[in-house]
């Protein structure tokens, strides 16, 4: 095992035993990309085969099939007890990207995952984001509390000091605990390799394109690539200067500020 | 008298960025709890009145609204010009254009660069047209929007922030000695959102004579001018 591998992995597995030890009831989150894929393996291995809490995918009804082939697929190899987060009301009254992405992305995730919180009554959520992902990532910790708006103050943050994970007062609705923060895109590609891990397929080039990250179908294009297998992935991301989420077109941040200046009447 | 009036210059970044010419004898934050909203034109109608205008102004039409000299202090004044001032002399088809950008940037159809391009041309024009009437009129009053603008798509910027403070607090430099009163004031401040900018109630106002101000109202600047307008004329 690569020895640098090997010491991300043993800090993320530490993080995930420390969240399930500190919280009454966790779950992690499951995308089917590449990171949460590695994350749910993370969560196996910290608990040896068997992950002793739920894993949640939020379910748009707009991603792609071939999305919905690899969760149900995964799913019933790993022996995941998967959750799908759905927000049926929203979208029986129609809400599609063609709504607004940020409105979209609102109802039928943000929500979907609210409603299903606040139902099963989860106190802390495991999500596979990286600091290398966005400039607003690389100011998250390990621990991030959320108030029930799912509001986060960057300002505010509990210290993780000598890597010591506390859970701070109780002013916060529930947890996000990010295990594989200090990850690049690159190590999770080289850990893949190395744990052998299933990839979805849309991370493939078919025709000279293929999926950077994965999201749902109207708001993710892909990028020009030739890498139709995981060496080619590796080989192309450590030349690529291209940033990995370029390919989705939903920027949550950049869609809020246009709804900003549109009510202070700038459009 | 000298009215700097500058969009969006926020207190905290006055002092992050050290701006000795902007923070005056007297420096501090306007109070704008009297306002729903922090928008341009109805603040800056309220300033130009004394009065809070936001009911009157619509969103929609809000760049278009405009007040008559006679309702504002202006009509203190023997002699005035007012640049680009917004709900009074601004300059329509610039502003169309900057705003036609920055949407455009959010539509993914103009990049920053070519937003930056235009707001910092008009800003030049302002300014040379401005320095130009130091001297000329009992109130020179000019408006810069380069913090706003600039502000609102690259506020998480530091390097493009300092560069946008350093050339108002320039601006102020030139100014300060062109007149026994020079007033520095904004309209509302700027905080990120993420790499961006969204209007804030750190509004900033500074005055070089000492006034022992606390918090004022926009709408309170209006008594002031008033003062300054009787006793010299």
């Amino acid at each position: 095992m690569n020895k640098y591998l090997e010491e991300l992995e043993k800090k993320s597995i530490a993080i995930i035993r420390e969240a399930k030890a500190q919280f009454k009831n966790p779950a992690v989150l499951w995308s089917t990309g590449k990171d949460s894929t590695a994350t749910v393996w993370l969560c196996k291995k910290a608990f040896f085969g068997k992950i002793p809490f739920p894993v949640i995918h939020i379910d748009t009804s707009y991603k792609f099939p071939e999305i919905y082939e690899f969760r149900d697929k995964i799913a019933k190899e790993w022996n995941l007890n998967l959750i799908i987060a759905k927000n049926e009301k929203a979208l029986k009254e129609g809400m599609s990207p063609e709504k607004g992405r940020l409105e979209c992305c609102t109802a039928l995730k943000t929500e979907a995952l609210k409603n299903l919180i606040k139902q099963r009554k989860f106190d802390a959520l495991i999500l596979a984001i990286r600091r290398d992902e966005h400039g607003i990532r690389a100011k998250e910790r390990r621990y991030s509390p959320r108030d029930e708006n799912f509001r986060w103050n960057y300002k505010d943050q509990p210290a993780e000091l000598w890597d010591l994970y506390v859970k701070p007062s109780e002013d916060f609705s529930h947890m996000r605990v990010h295990p594989i923060l200090h990850w690049t895109e690159l190590e999770v590609w080289q850990y893949v390799v190395q744990e052998k891990l299933p990839v979805n397929p849309l991370y493939f080039a078919k025709n000279g394109k293929r999926y950077r990250s994965l999201g749902c179908m109207p708001c993710t294009v892909p990028i020009p690539s030739t890498a139709n297998t995981i060496d080619k992935i590796v080989q192309e991301i450590k030349t690529s200067k291209t940033p990995e989420r370029a390919g989705r077109s939903q920027d949550k941040e950049k869609a809020y500020m246009m709804q900003k200046l549109r009510a202070l009447g700038y459009m | 008298m000298i009215i700097l009036a500058l969009d969006a210059l926020d207190l905290h970044q006055v002092k992050k960025f050290t701006c000795k010419n902007l923070m005056q004898k007297e420096h501090g934050q306007t109070d704008l709890s009297d306002f729903k909203q922090a928008r341009t034109v109805v603040l800056w109608a309220s300033f130009l009145t004394g009065k809070n205008l936001e009911a009157e102004i619509p969103i929609k039409t809000q760049w278009k609204y405009k007040v008559k000299p006679e309702q504002t202090f202006l009509k203190f004044f023997k002699t005035y010009k007012t640049i680009d001032v917004p709900a009074f002399s601004y300059k329509q088809q610039n502003h169309a254009e900057e705003r036609k950008l920055l949407k455009g940037y959010f539509e993914d159809k103009a990049t920053i660069e070519g937003c930056d391009a235009v707001v910092w041309r008009n800003h030049k024009e302002n300014k040379k047209e401005f320095l130009e009437c130091l001297g000329k009129f009992d109130l020179i009053m000019g408006y810069f929007d380069l913090a706003d603008f600039i502000g609102h798509l690259s506020f998480g910027i530091a390097k493009k922030m300092a560069e946008v403070y350093n050339e108002l607090d320039k601006l102020a430099e030139e100014v300060k000695d062109a007149d026994d009163f020079v007033l520095v004031i904004s309209d509302h401040g700027m905080k990120a959102v993420g790499r961006f900018g969204d209007h804030s109630r750190n509004g900033f106002y500074s005055f070089n004579h000492k006034l022992g101000l606390q918090l004022p109202k926009i709408t309170s600047f209006h008594n002031l001018i008033r003062r300054i307008a009787d006793e010299h004329a």
